[in-house]
């Protein structure tokens, strides 16, 4: 289990991690386009204050919310950024079924050496 | 095999020492489809039919739009449940040009929304462990 393809980084774990959740990714879609506060973010959910904010920490821990002070309110958004690692990720899905239906065929129908 | 992602466009390209005849089933027939890709599989390659993988923790479901044995198919794709990415959502062309004696495969996946990424992890992760365990 330690032959990690060398892209899923330690960084890209974390961040697949805090995507793993439902809530965490409802959160990310609440700030794709605009900041909120937290008491916003967590007037969405029937969690409660305190399980909204412990998923926004997980979410700023990954790098994948931008958090800024404004009065007393804290506010958050998406780091748009965070997520290209994990495009990569996506881009890599076709690829890897292809390389193993090369695999499958080739096996399938060996070709004789040629002379 | 490369990759490469273009306004939520993915294409994947790879060669294949066998002719589109040999290839072209490995997208249409349960069996074979499964070998590399998915765990379960239903398929009803015609117009409209049905395009069903169960890949584990992940469902994909769409339909067949165009099937051109044995060179071109297209279908959609999509993972009930999700918001994002309902069934037939996006789209998915494979085109299978000969060269030689051997295939070309160009795989395009398009109309992919990016909020579609956190959903389709747990596929990802789950071809990251069958893979794992084909190297150990």
């Amino acid at each position: 289990m330690t032959d990690l393809k060398p892209s899923a980084s330690a960084a890209t774990d974390a961040v697949l991690r805090a995507l793993a959740d439902p809530h965490r990714r409802q959160i990310l879609r609440l700030v794709r386009h605009t900041e909120l506060p937290a008491g916003q973010i967590a007037a969405n959910f029937t969690l409660t204050q305190q399980a909204v904010s412990q998923h926004i920490g997980v979410l700023k821990q990954a790098g994948l919310l931008t958090e800024r002070r404004e009065g007393t309110r804290r506010l958050y958004a998406l780091r748009h950024e965070s997520l290209e690692p994990v495009r990569e990720l996506l881009a890599e899905f076709w690829p890897d079924a292809l390389s193993r239906l090369k695999k499958a065929v080739e096996a399938a129908h060996p070709r004789p050496p040629k002379r | 095999m490369t990759a490469e992602i273009r306004n939520d466009v993915i294409v994947a390209t790879e060669h294949i020492k066998a002719p589109p005849e040999v290839v072209f089933p490995y997208f249409t027939d349960p069996a074979l489809i499964v070998e590399w890709i998915g765990d379960r599989a239903e398929l009803d390659p015609q117009p409209g039919g049905v395009f069903l993988l169960d890949m584990g923790e992940v469902v994909a479901r769409g339909a067949y739009v165009t099937v051109e044995p044995p060179y071109r198919l297209v279908f959609s794709w999509g993972i009930p449940g999700s918001d994002a990415l309902p069934p037939g959502r996006s789209t998915v062309e494979v085109v299978l040009t000969p060269d030689g004696d051997d295939t070309m495969v160009v795989l395009t996946h398009t109309d992919l929304p990016p909020t579609h990424i956190g959903n389709h992890r747990a596929g990802w992760e789950h071809r990251l462990g069958l893979l794992r365990r084909e190297a150990g």
